[in-house]
């Protein structure tokens, strides 16, 4: 009998293997849509930005308030030193990766409450992942919205290939909003201008690189990064989000440049 | 360290001020972990191969649950099944993104665990709610003999993009294989409708060969056209601490659920290789 409710597509999915590579490459097809292709997914450093307190916070709280009326900001917050602190204790005690990505979760969620604290007078609400539905609403009405920049895997975040940390942390939970809702870019406000071939912090003969694909990246196997491995991973196979910036957030008119599409940083793109 | 020209504020710690993305820092913190719940073995029911395959399938496995669940804590989880790729069809032909379709799943999974629920209810072991599954497993399971969850990982709307295709590769085998290894349990078992690994599939070709025991490394080299349970458990197990095996086993007889339980092997082991 054939079911005539299901599509082709439909009917080997009910019946067949999800580990079938051609069923797998089926499903690319037809394309993938842009949810909010018009808004912007910012990520704000908790150690390079936040931390800072004042001096490094209100400059960019105020180029925020500018770029309202003509760019959608889902905006979302790094962890940071308080993060370190408490992985530290974590370790130390046996905490398994899951714990720790539920601590980590914990220290990016103040620094999103404290950041919105200072938008609330712009009516921009912070936003927890049960919140997510009414996200395009927010950017409708107020034009930016604020969250934790953690994925909200907890207990189910994966090991990482070498130690404890949580492998997926606050570049990877703001990427992850950029690829899913088809958002027009992703830009990291972290506090240098971008990549740069050591830790310029620790090494003032570290050389910035403007503009780098994954692969070459992938190719340099440098021993730090700007930004973490599992974002380059998920940008190879990103439908959507296929490029990101970095950039300098301590530098005024850097974040109004890189929204209005100008490169102030270092871009990185899958191809 | 040269840390003259850092001004930021650091709290004092083994990682203050250091790059998390630095390989000498991360390979600093691999160290023992503790085990949380030891005692307990996660199980695996399978939803297209034993949930909804009818009740002459479901009652004597839960019959058996019961019979278990007076010597052994169990964490019982579900899977979506046939309506999760139901959904997968619709949404896929809707152009809706990967993160999207992790998202809808977990309504289906959800569905299975009342249902599970419902049935071993009896036994006093019900589907907890995935909002505070995490947090309160331990008293949970110190207060009853077991609990349902689905076993849908909380990835939702942060899925990874696969690698291949449009499928969410984090499903209810993953989420059960690294509750295991986060909480330290005691095993993991997958209960589906084969006896465990073949060379092919044997509802294809039945002179596919059975595989009673492998390695990740083995299996990733075997390279076989399809799995019986999600790509990701390989991984997981690649960088398991804990859990380092899960064992397949078939729920059509119900007994192999309680030797499983036990430690015997009755189908197929996967385990990880040595570091």
């Amino acid at each position: 009998m054939k079911d005539t409710l299901l599509s082709e597509l439909g009917s080997a999915l009910v019946n067949g293997s999800l580990t079938d590579k051609s069923l797998l490459a089926w499903t690319d097809h037809p394309s993938t849509m842009r949810i909010l292709p018009a808004a912007n997914v910012i990520k704000i450093g908790g150690q390079s930005i936040i931390d800072r307190g004042r001096k490094a916070v209100f400059p960019l709280i105020e180029e925020i308030k500018t770029n309202l009326p003509h760019h959608k900001m889902i905006i979302g917050t790094g962890a940071g030193t308080r993060a370190r602190h408490a992985y530290s204790v974590g370790i130390e005690l046996g905490m398994p990766t899951g714990v720790l990505s539920v601590l980590g979760t914990f220290v990016s969620m103040q620094n999103a409450r404290m950041l919105h604290y200072l938008l609330a007078d712009q009516g921009i609400p912070f936003i927890e992942p049960i919140q997510f539905p009414q996200l395009p609403l927010y950017l409708a009405e107020r034009q930016a919205v604020i969250f934790f920049g953690m994925p909200p895997y907890t207990f189910w975040q994966p090991n990482p290939k070498v130690g404890r940390i949580p492998p997926n942390r606050t570049d990877t939970g703001t990427y992850l909003v950029s690829e899913t809702f088809g958002t027009r870019s992703m830009i990291y406000i972290k506090d240098e201008k971008g990549l740069y071939t050591a830790d310029p912090k620790k090494n003032r003969n570290a050389k910035h690189i403007p503009r780098v694909t994954v692969q070459e990246l992938k190719a340099m196997d440098l021993q730090d990064l700007v930004i973490e491995h599992s974002v380059l991973e998920m940008m190879e196979n990103a439908k959507n989000t296929r490029s990101i910036q970095i950039i300098n957030g301590m530098v005024p008119g850097n974040l109004t440049r890189a929204l209005n599409g100008e490169n102030v940083g270092t871009i990185i793109s899958s191809d | 360290m040269a840390r003259d020209f850092d001004y930021r504020q650091h709290m004092s710690s083994l990682l203050a001020g250091e790059s998390l993305l630095d390989k000498d820092v991360m390979a600093a913190t691999d160290t023992p972990v503790v085990s949380m719940l030891p005692n307990v073995h996660v199980v695996k029911i399978g939803s297209r191969s034993i949930l909804e395959a009818g009740r002459d399938v479901v009652l004597p496995v839960v019959a058996m649950l019961g019979e278990i669940l007076k010597q052994e804590k169990l964490i019982l989880g579900v899977g979506g099944g046939a309506r999760s790729r139901h959904v997968f069809s619709v949404g896929l032909d809707l152009e809706l993104p990967t993160g999207v379709l992790a998202q809808l799943s977990m309504a289906d999974a959800l569905g299975n665990a009342h249902i599970l629920g419902t049935l071993l209810a009896p036994h006093g072991v019900v589907a907890i709610p995935p909002e505070i599954f995490g947090h309160l497993l331990p008293l949970f399971i110190h207060s009853a003999p077991g609990v349902i969850f689905n076993g849908v990982p909380p990835y939702s709307l942060w899925e990874h993009p696969p690698a291949l295709g449009k499928i969410p590769p984090h499903r209810t085998d993953t989420g059960c294989l690294i509750l295991s290894e986060c909480f330290g349990c005691k095993s993991t078992i997958l209960v589906k409708d084969v006896k465990g690994l073949y060379t092919e599939d044997p509802k294809l070709n039945a002179a596919a060969q059975f595989i009673d025991r492998i390695s990740v490394a083995e299996l990733r080299k075997e390279n076989l056209p399809t799995l019986p349970f999600d790509e990701m458990l390989l991984e997981v197990l690649e960088t398991a601490q804990q859990t380092r095996e899960f064992q397949l086993v078939d729920g059509r007889n119900p007994e192999n659920i309680a030797r499983a339980v036990k430690g015997e092997h009755v189908g197929t082991m996967v385990y990880a290789d040595q570091n």
